[in-house]
């Protein structure tokens, strides 16, 4: 996971999100501003959507529209809904604080909230579900609840995609994925997709399925202190976006709100000390030995020189297997 | 070329004399008590912090720290990075600057705190700028001109009229001549339905382009009259309906709930005066116009850029994450690093009557700048070219073989792709092996060279440069100063004799804003550390240089006494030991048909001692332009050959 200064996971935080389901769609709020809402709760209905472009895959059936929307019962029914008048679920628990211009729902949240390295697709809600060995098998696609959002805890590769898109799920978490496989996926050229100004024009050509990606491109494992904060979570409703635009500064992420249970007495945001001090816990962003975690054993006086001739500020890091690495800051990033 | 003036105004930052003097005056009690500065620069990867302090009566860089900036989620606030960056200082220093997430200030008799803050901003992207209404070819390309050292994109977007009357039709779709046949020419005739769709079409671009601000150009007696005033407004009107109904379009993105607020488009009209009420009046709601001269010629160019530059700082820069508490901290407002860096280069020019061209490669922007000596200013900032999260845009722009022309080794697509999503989802990582470093090399090159080509379009005439003067995260942090001279004589193919300057110390683009607060700690900051890393003088024949021939003679003669004669062929590029501190008198011997900036053939022989540097005298053949070998091996074994001799 790779936010340009760590803490691209946020076990306690307060955030304000827009529900809209994305693209050209008109929506009607069912909810106003003051109102509690749960996860599952519809705080939409859309009226009118415009024409889906064809599917980039072809031959593909689609159970669930792009907007994600999950219908508790529908669920648990193994019954799928699609089209106008469907209702759009809050994905948060909070207070609606805000009716937007075009209908969207304004909502706060006590969350926890992990910040993707890459993603594409537009803002989902469904239910936190881990993958299990069968998830894709012949006999087992009914095993995964249509409209849920699956947690793959390794790399990604095309043909997961294109089993997971079938099986209806509105989205994916997953430690990586090489770029050939996403492009494949996406069909679409992933520096320009990182290079676009116009986000919401650029998701409405994108398949239906919306993607986190914590770790990024390449073939890296999920962080176990991620795998932790999701397994603690299975089961709930969650909203996940996959929107990506370096030059809107947008990254992925997927908001987990927290349970009454755990926001009652002094609950306070955790603000993110950026710091990179002795003792800090810490992660490799880039290179050899990224995703590599590690404490700060010691933070050099003066700029270390590297194999390329670079000098830079630099930390001793101590790995978790025990081993010493020497990194420039540049290469590190705060996770704790 | 023109004269551009100081896109934040005359008074602002220009570190002309003129200018130098007045605010000298105006800030002389502050300078007089402060002895301690913070300047900070938040580009678009790192913020860096310098502090300067006095030591034996002259202003110096004490110390300096970098981190990275902090104006997305979920820091989304762009003192978090400053203030990390002034931790490293406290770190190296053992005072303290901050104290419960403020500056303190004044300095304090513990040494702790300081007696001023400034900041340079380059961060936030570029101002997006559309041109409407009657948006000929000519004043396009004014108003590219007059932005041109602003962060700025512009886009003409001409109103349906102008372009119906414009495309080899006769002027019958003028005022009420909308929906007329017309001949058929390239465009064919211009239907109702054409000119609806011509519409549906602007008012698409716009909502492609998603504008900060808008410029309206044009004037009543045009081909389609003042209808294209009309448009513009109205075009205005409908994309403003269509933002505010799209309210809050990036929210469902994780953009922060305070971006959502909606402004009414802030307008320049640059169109026929007798129209500006009615604009007004239409656009009431929508927009807030500000009137300038209407842009005809050259001569409005300075106006333009003025009122360009205030629309940056109010659609962009005040716009920042944190921007208010940046504000907050510091006597003035943050200053735009290009229209800083722009100060001080035409400042450079005027005060040693030489041409000074700048290049500052960053991660998001490229700046090329040329300032003559007779007053010439040729700014070129390319907004979203960078090492950093504008390397993709190098990419799509130039293709990787481009890239890869600059590579000793072999390298394929793939490769590039990833290096280049790689650095566009980590920007702020630096290269640590060989391979990454010279993938980054070749990208700093391509990023000057179209910058360059940018910065040509604005001049019908390219200045040689007396002085080069190289700053930037790139640049500066490159571990050889032979791979900085390599990589500018590559990229900016200077011809005659230059001298190659490093900002080591990434200061000379915050310079211009030191002087509008402290003119006296601007000059001697500049002249002990922002242009301290002479790489040396260099001398680039060109003309008609022969593969293998002779191509210059050059005799040195060293202060000591000591000469020295070596021939250069064509073709090569030799590096004639000169160390800093060192002088020596110079005669240049140019083959027939050789050009050393006196003609060809012409022998010169400098009057005055010329200066040593970090790398010497370099004496680079290899032909104007720079052409590489096409067969791959050949290459590769020209680009080794050229950097070893240079020690690169």
């Amino acid at each position: 996971m790779t936010g340009p200064l760590g803490w691209s996971v946020l076990e306690q935080t307060l955030v304000r999100r827009e529900r809209w389901p994305g693209g050209k769609v008109k929506c009607v709020p069912l909810v106003y501003p003051g109102q509690d809402v749960l996860p599952d709760q519809p705080v939409l209905r859309i009226e009118q959507q415009e024409k889906v472009a064809e599917s980039v895959l072809a031959g593909q059936r689609l159970s669930l529209p792009a907007t994600g929307k999950i219908d508790i019962k529908a669920v648990r029914d193994g019954v799928n809904a699609a089209g106008e008048g469907e209702t759009i679920p809050a994905g948060l628990r909070g207070r609606v604080v805000d009716i937007t211009r075009r209908g969207g729902v304004l909502i706060e949240s006590r969350a926890a909230l992990i910040q993707g390295t890459i993603g594409a697709g537009n803002q989902v809600a469904g239910i936190l579900t881990m993958w299990q060995p069968n998830n894709f098998s012949q006999s087992g696609p009914q095993a995964i609840p249509p409209g849920a959002i699956l947690v793959m805890p390794g790399p990604l590769n095309l043909n997961m995609l294109r089993l997971a898109i079938n099986s209806g799920i509105a989205g994916m978490i997953a430690s990586s994925i090489e770029t050939r496989d996403l492009e494949g996926f996406l069909q679409t050229d992933l520096i320009q997709l990182l290079n676009s100004d116009n986000v919401e024009q650029t998701q409405a050509h994108l398949p239906p399925l919306t993607l986190l990606l914590t770790e990024g491109l390449g073939a890296m494992a999920m962080p176990a202190r991620i795998m932790n904060l999701l397994s603690q979570h299975q089961g709930a409703v969650v909203l996940l976006s996959g929107v990506t635009s370096i030059r809107q500064y947008v990254r992925p992420e997927l908001i987990i709100s927290l349970s009454s249970k755990e926001t009652q007495q002094n609950w306070q945001p955790v603000k993110p000390d950026l710091a990179l001090v002795p003792g800090a816990h810490v992660r490799v962003c880039s290179g050899e030995h990224e995703g590599a975690i590690g404490i700060i054993d010691h933070l050099f006086a003066y700029q270390q020189m590297f194999s390329s001739g670079v000098r830079a500020r630099s930390a001793r890091l101590r790995l978790e297997d025990g081993s010493l690495l020497v990194l420039p800051l540049a290469l590190i990033e705060r996770i704790g | 070329m023109y004269t551009q003036p100081n896109s934040e105004g005359e008074q602002s930052a220009a570190l002309n004399t003129n200018t130098y003097t007045n605010v000298y005056n105006q800030q002389q009690q502050q300078q007089a008590t402060a002895s301690s500065l913070l300047v900070a620069d938040c580009g678009a990867v790192s913020t860096k912090v310098s502090l300067f302090g006095l030591v034996e009566g002259q202003y110096r860089l004490m110390a300096r720290g970098e981190a990275p900036t902090t104006i997305a989620p979920p820091q989304g606030d762009i003192t978090a990075g400053v203030i990390q960056a002034i931790n490293v200082i406290e770190l190296i220093t053992g005072r303290r600057f901050i104290e419960d997430g403020r500056i303190i200030s004044p300095e304090q008799s513990s040494g702790d705190g300081v007696d001023v803050f400034i900041a340079t901003v380059s961060a936030g992207g570029p101002m997006r700028l559309a041109v409407l209404g009657a948006v000929s070819t000519a004043l396009e390309k004014l108003v590219e001109q007059a932005i041109s050292g602003l962060y700025a994109e512009v886009q003409a977007i001409p109103s349906p009229a102008f372009v119906a009357a414009t495309a080899n039709a006769p002027a019958s779709v003028g005022v009420g001549g909308v929906g007329q046949p017309s001949s058929p020419g390239i465009g064919g005739q211009w239907t109702q339905e054409r000119l609806s769709l011509e519409w549906e079409r602007q008012l698409s671009r716009i909502r492609d382009l998603q504008p900060h601000a808008a410029l309206i150009v044009g004037m009543a007696d045009g081909p389609a009259g003042p209808t294209p005033l009309q448009e513009a407004c109205q075009l205005l009107i409908n994309a403003a309906r269509e933002r505010s109904a799209e309210y809050g379009a990036s929210a469902s993105a994780g953009v922060p709930t305070q971006d959502l607020a909606i402004n009414p488009y802030s307008v320049i009209y640059a169109g026929a005066p007798q129209y500006v009420d009615a604009v007004r009046r239409m656009l009431q709601g929508a927009a807030d116009v500000t009137r300038i001269d209407p842009l005809a010629s050259q001569a409005q160019l300075g106006a333009m850029s003025v009122a360009a530059g205030a629309l940056h700082e109010k659609s962009v820069i005040r716009q920042i994450p944190g921007y208010e508490r940046l504000r907050s901290w510091s006597g003035s407002a943050p200053l735009a690093t290009a229209t800083s860096l722009s100060s001080l280069v035409r400042f450079l020019a005027q005060h040693y009557a030489m041409n000074v061209t700048a290049v500052d490669v960053g991660g998001a922007t490229t700046t090329v700048m040329l300032a003559g000596e007779q007053g010439e200013f040729v700014p070129a900032v390319n907004s979203g070219i960078g090492v950093g999260p504008g390397v993709g845009a190098i990419l799509q722009q130039v293709g990787w073989q481009h890239i890869a022309r600059w590579l000793p080794f072999s390298v394929n697509e793939e490769e590039i792709r990833q290096f280049v999503l790689n650095r566009m989802l980590h920007p702020q990582i630096i290269p640590t092996g060989m391979r990454e470093l010279q993938i980054s090399q070749a990208f700093a090159r391509e990023a000057i060279i179209v910058t360059v080509e940018e910065a040509k379009k604005q001049s019908a005439r390219w200045l040689d440069s007396d002085l080069i003067l190289a700053t930037g995260g790139i640049l500066a942090h490159t571990p050889r100063y032979a791979q900085v001279a390599l990589m500018l004589l590559d990229a900016l193919q200077p011809r005659g004799v230059t001298s190659l300057v490093l900002d080591r110390t990434m200061l000379i683009a915050q310079i211009g804003a030191i002087a509008s607060v402290a003119p006296i700690t601007a000059v001697q900051v500049n002249e002990n550390d922002a242009v301290s890393h002479r790489l040396g003088t260099c001398v680039v024949p060109f003309g008609d240089l022969q593969p293998g021939q002779l191509a210059v003679r050059v005799g040195v003669e060293y202060s000591n006494g000591r000469q020295l004669t070596v021939d250069v062929m064509a073709g090569s590029i030799e590096v004639v030991p000169l160390r800093l501190n060192e002088q020596a008198l110079l005669t240049l011997f140019p083959a027939p048909g050789v050009d050393v900036g006196l003609g060809p053939g012409e022998r010169a022989r400098a009057a005055e001692e010329i200066d040593g540097g970090l790398v010497g005298l370099i004496i680079d053949a290899r032909g104007r332009p720079l052409v590489l070998p096409s067969e791959e091996t050949e290459r590769q074994a020209r680009l080794l050959q050229w950097a070893q001799v240079l020690g690169a």
